[in-house]
Parts: C-alpha cells; sequence; structure tokens
C-alpha cells in the first residue's frame, strides 16, 4: 500500500507558552481533498506549516508522501499556498514562473498552467505592480508549477473576490478529479463544504470533527433563534432546541429545526418579539462540537 | 549557471539606485578629484592619482557587496524567501547564490572605475599590477560580502537598507576612502585601522605599487572575514525557527 500523502502522529507544536497544535493525529489518503477548517487559532496554519517542514515540531512525526517534509518539498512532490508567502520585488512574474517551474523535475507545460490559473496577461508585468488578486492568482500559478501531486493551501481565497473564489475552487475540483490530493485550511464553512470530500474540523490545536462534509455540515449546520422573552419563561423542551441561553431579556435558542422550533413557539403563544433567525457561526459551530465531544 | 542565480543577478541589474551609487559616483569621483585638483597649485601627483582611484575602488566595491547581499532582508519581508522554501530549491543554493551574485557584483566597480582612472585620471599601471589590484581587491570583497549577509539576515526590512547606508557611510569615511588617512589627527588614524575598510584599500594600494598585501593587512580582512562570516552563519540559523510566525 503506498504511504498516505500526509500522516501527522501526535503533533505538538509550542509557539513560545501558546500551545498551537496539540497531539494532533490527522492522515490524509492519496487523491483526498480535505478542508481543514476551524476558527482563527485552532492550529490549522500551524498544522500547514508543519506539512510542509516550514517548522520543527516539539513532538510527533510528519511524514509526507512517505518521506520528511523537507525532503518531500526538495523532490518536488509539494506545491503550496502560504499564508505569509510572498512575491520577490525586481522582478517580472514570468521571470519568477520561471524560476520555480525550472526546479521541478516535471514542471506544467508554461502555456496549460497561465491558461488554468488566469496570469495570461501578467507574465512580462513587474511583481510590485500586481493587484491582491492577480498576486494571488500568481502565488497559485507558483504552488502548482511543478504539477505535484500534494497541494497544501493555506487559506488560499482570503483575498479574492467572488469570481476570483469562484474560479479557484472549480481548479482545485479539477485537480483533485485528476488525482491530486488537496489539504487547504479555510474558515469557511461554505469552502470546506463545496470543495472537500473530508471535513477536519479544528479548534484548540485538536481535531473536534473529522468525516465527510455532509456529515460535518449537518453537525455545524444549526440555526440560532433569538427574540425577546421575559424572565423566567425556559424553552428548553420546544422541539428542534439543542440549547437555550440567555442574556439580559434576549433569549438565544440553538435549534436544528427552525421550522419545528418556530411552529411549536408559535402554539403556544409565545410573543416572538424582535425575532432574529441565523446560521450559527463557525464558532458557534466549533463550540457545540467540541462540547460533543467531551 | 543557475536558474536562480540568472533570476537574482537580473533583479539587481535591474536597480538603477544600485548601479548608480555602486558604479557611476566612484567614477564620477574618481575623475572629479583627480582632474579638479589637478589645476589647484601643485596639481595631483601620479601617486596621489593612484591612491584616489583605490580608495574609489574600494569605495566602489564596498558598496555593491552590501547593497548586493542586504536583499535577504527584503524577501524575507516580502514572503519571497518562505515561498521559496516550499519549491524544490534548496536552501544551501539560495545562500550559495547570494554569496556568488555579492562576489560578482563587485566586480563592475572595479572595473569601471579602473578604466575611469587610467583613461580619465592619468594613472599608469604595469599590466600586471592592474591585475594585481583589480584581483586582490576582488578576493578582499569577500568581507564586505560576508557583512552584507550578516546585515540581511539579522535585521529586519526597514531597518537594514537604513544600516546599510550608515555601515557604508562610515566604512568609507572613516576608513580614509574619502580622505586619506594620512590626513586624520592621530586618534581618528587609530579607528581607521580597526576598521576593515581601511585594510582593503590597504591591499590594492600595495598592489598598486607592485607589492604583495602586507600581512597585517592579510591578517585583518581574514579576521574580519570570519567574525563576519560565522555571525551570519549563527544568525541564518537562528532565522528559521523565528521566521515561523511571519
Amino acid at each position: 500500500m503506498p504511504p498516505d500523502a500526509v500522516a501527522l502522529t501526535d503533533l505538538t507544536v509550542r509557539h513560545g507558552d501558546v500551545l498551537a497544535v496539540d497531539g494532533l493525529d490527522l492522515h490524509v489518503r492519496r487523491g483526498e481533498t480535505v478542508a481543514l477548517l476551524g476558527p482563527n487559532g485552532a492550529g490549522k496554519s500551524t498544522t500547514v506549516s508543519a506539512v510542509l517542514g516550514l517548522l520543527r515540531p516539539d513532538a510527533g512525526t510528519v511524514r509526507v508522501l512517505g518521506r520528511a517534509p523537507a525532503d518531500a518539498v526538495r523532490a518536488g512532490c509539494v506545491g503550496a499556498m502560504l499564508q505569509h508567502g510572498g512575491l520577490p520585488g525586481e522582478a517580472r512574474v514570468g521571470e519568477v514562473l520561471h524560476l520555480v517551474r525550472c526546479s521541478y523535475p516535471d514542471p506544467w507545460p508554461l502555456e496549460d498552467l497561465v491558461a488554468t490559473t488566469g496570469i495570461g496577461g501578467l507574465l512580462g508585468r513587474d511583481v510590485d505592480a500586481l493587484s491582491g488578486g492577480q498576486r494571488q492568482r500568481v502565488l497559485l500559478a507558483l504552488a502548482l508549477a511543478g504539477q505535484p501531486p500534494l497541494l497544501l493551501l493555506d487559506e488560499p481565497t482570503s483575498a479574492m473576490d467572488v469570481e476570483g473564489r469562484r474560479a479557484f475552487w472549480t481548479t482545485m475540483r479539477d485537480l483533485a478529479a485528476f488525482g491530486t490530493t488537496v489539504v487547504f485550511a479555510t474558515h469557511h464553512l461554505e469552502e470546506a463544504d463545496a470543495v472537500a470530500d473530508r471535513v477536519v474540523v479544528m479548534a484548540g490545536g485538536r481535531v473536534v470533527a473529522d468525516g465527510p462534509s455532509a456529515a460535518v455540515r449537518s453537525a455545524v449546520a444549526g440555526r440560532t433563534v433569538r427574540f425577546s422573552a421575559p424572565d423566567g419563561a425556559a424553552f428548553d423542551r420546544v422541539p428542534g432546541v439543542t440549547g437555550a441561553t440567555r442574556l439580559g431579556g434576549t433569549v438565544a435558542l440553538a435549534t436544528t429545526d427552525v421550522e419545528a422550533t418556530l411552529r411549536a413557539l408559535l402554539a403556544d403563544g409565545v410573543a416572538l418579539t424582535d425575532l432574529e433567525v441565523r446560521g450559527a457561526s463557525l464558532e458557534d459551530a466549533v463550540l457545540s462540537l467540541v462540547g460533543g465531544v467531551r | 549557471m543557475s536558474p536562480l542565480f540568472v533570476f537574482q543577478l537580473r533583479r539587481v541589474a535591474r536597480n538603477r539606485q544600485f548601479l548608480f551609487f555602486t558604479v557611476l559616483l566612484p567614477a564620477l569621483f574618481t575623475v572629479f578629484f583627480t582632474q579638479v585638483f589637478a589645476g589647484t597649485p601643485g596639481g595631483v601627483s601620479p601617486e596621489q592619482a593612484t591612491a584616489t582611484m583605490v580608495a574609489m575602488m574600494s569605495y566602489g566595491a564596498i558598496g555593491a557587496a552590501l547593497g548586493a547581499t542586504v536583499r535577504p532582508s527584503f524577501d524575507r519581508a516580502s514572503g519571497w524567501l518562505r515561498q521559496l522554501r516550499v519549491t524544490p530549491v534548496p536552501q544551501t543554493s539560495v545562500v550559495a547564490v547570494d554569496v556568488a551574485v555579492g562576489m560578482l557584483l563587485t566586480l563592475p566597480p572595479l572595473a569601471v572605475v579602473a578604466l575611469t582612472g587610467r583613461f580619465a585620471g592619468g594613472v599608469r599601471l604595469a599590466p600586471g599590477e592592474w591585475a594585481g589590484l583589480v584581483g586582490v581587491l576582488w578576493l578582499g570583497s569577500a568581507v564586505f560580502v560576508a557583512l552584507g549577509l550578516l546585515l540581511g539576515w539579522a535585521l529586519e526590512e526597514k531597518a537594514a537598507g537604513g544600516a546599510i547606508g550608515i555601515v557604508g557611510t562610515v566604512l568609507a569615511a572613516l576608513g580614509g576612502l574619502w580622505v586619506p588617512v594620512e590626513l586624520f589627527p592621530s586618534g581618528l588614524r587609530a579607528v581607521a585601522h580597526g576598521l576593515p575598510s581601511y585594510w582593503y584599500a590597504e591591499t590594492g594600494r600595495a598592489a598598486a605599487g607592485g607589492a604583495l598585501p602586507p600581512a597585517p593587512a592579510i591578517a585583518a580582512l581574514v579576521g574580519f572575514a570570519a567574525v563576519f562570516g560565522g555571525l551570519a552563519v549563527l544568525v541564518a540559523r537562528r532565522r528559521p525557527l523565528t521566521a515561523v510566525a511571519g
């Protein structure tokens, strides 16, 4: 059996006093598309950095396609978009791309790469003259330059507009269809849901949920119903409600079935003053998952 | 030639300021000092013209070595060094290319100022003396390549740009490259003797006179190169760990 694309065992990373990644176990099989989903500070970027060999773990092991991270990168098996990666000044886009393509054993044919990443008009451009979205496309082209079997993307769409995001994820789905292993960090549930066939939810440097995106989505897809209610009223038993919290005169009900909850409230004659229904934020979802795990 | 070497060389060559300050400015100074003072009472002796040219060759080469090698600090700030680390380009060749580019870029000021001295400054040396002069100054520039790399790795972007200017100026002014050390008061002369730039120019003056570089100069330059290089390696070793957060 070929080794996993990524194998993390008991990975622990400290940044000074902060425990960024806390005994993480994660195995990504070849060909999988995995989203690392979590709020800021969940340890996603640190995990990606460890897989790329950009930092030395305090404990645990990292294997990338059966090798040490630095060796896998040297062998041209990995392409990456970093959150804090950048382009060199006083250089043209085409020169940077040429340099990176040359470093891989089997570079992606230039024309095809340029067309796929949509940087056709940019090759002669000074790097310093690129817009945020254009930079991001060039960084994608660098990540794909060597046709690597494993792609690691750390919040790749953070500087993109809606259009750019859509094109980006279409490209990723195509690459995944051709067998590329894609691991990406995001804090957008929709991105994870739309692209990944497996979602790993991280919080506090640990995995709090791991499964097919549909399963994770239903676990985190709760809604919150808010309204003003007098003190003393209890709503724990209302259908669909998984939790009730009160802040001043406002009650917040977490529910898995908004419709059933609202019907029941109306049937009971509750005055739904200042009614508000919202999707749970990722933070809420992670909190509910953390609660479920413990 | 490695693609990275070509890439880096092209980037520096594109920087007009760099070319102006390291090649054109020392050449202009050479013309200025040898021609302007030729009209003053007493004129300029051949020895003075040669000394001026050697000082300006040293000044240009120091500026080029420092300016070419401080770049890691800019590339770290832009995130490019981090990006480069996730490509198959080995870290050792990134460093080797920085050294090679620094050494190569000290040649244009040495050559241009020498030609200026010969054809516009009236400096006359034997072919062997020219070769020896350029040769020792080129080898000696390794000291400033090491210093530039040390500053480039140790300092953040904003500090590094300023530091290069200040360090270059101090080395030139107090090392006797702008005003001969013989005109310094004795206290300042002692300071000059503690700077690598003084000993660097000293090897050039010896070579222009057809002599081998004096032993104290060689010892001083080897010592400085070892200290700068050693510190640079120490700083570079610490860098990968501290660069993680940014």
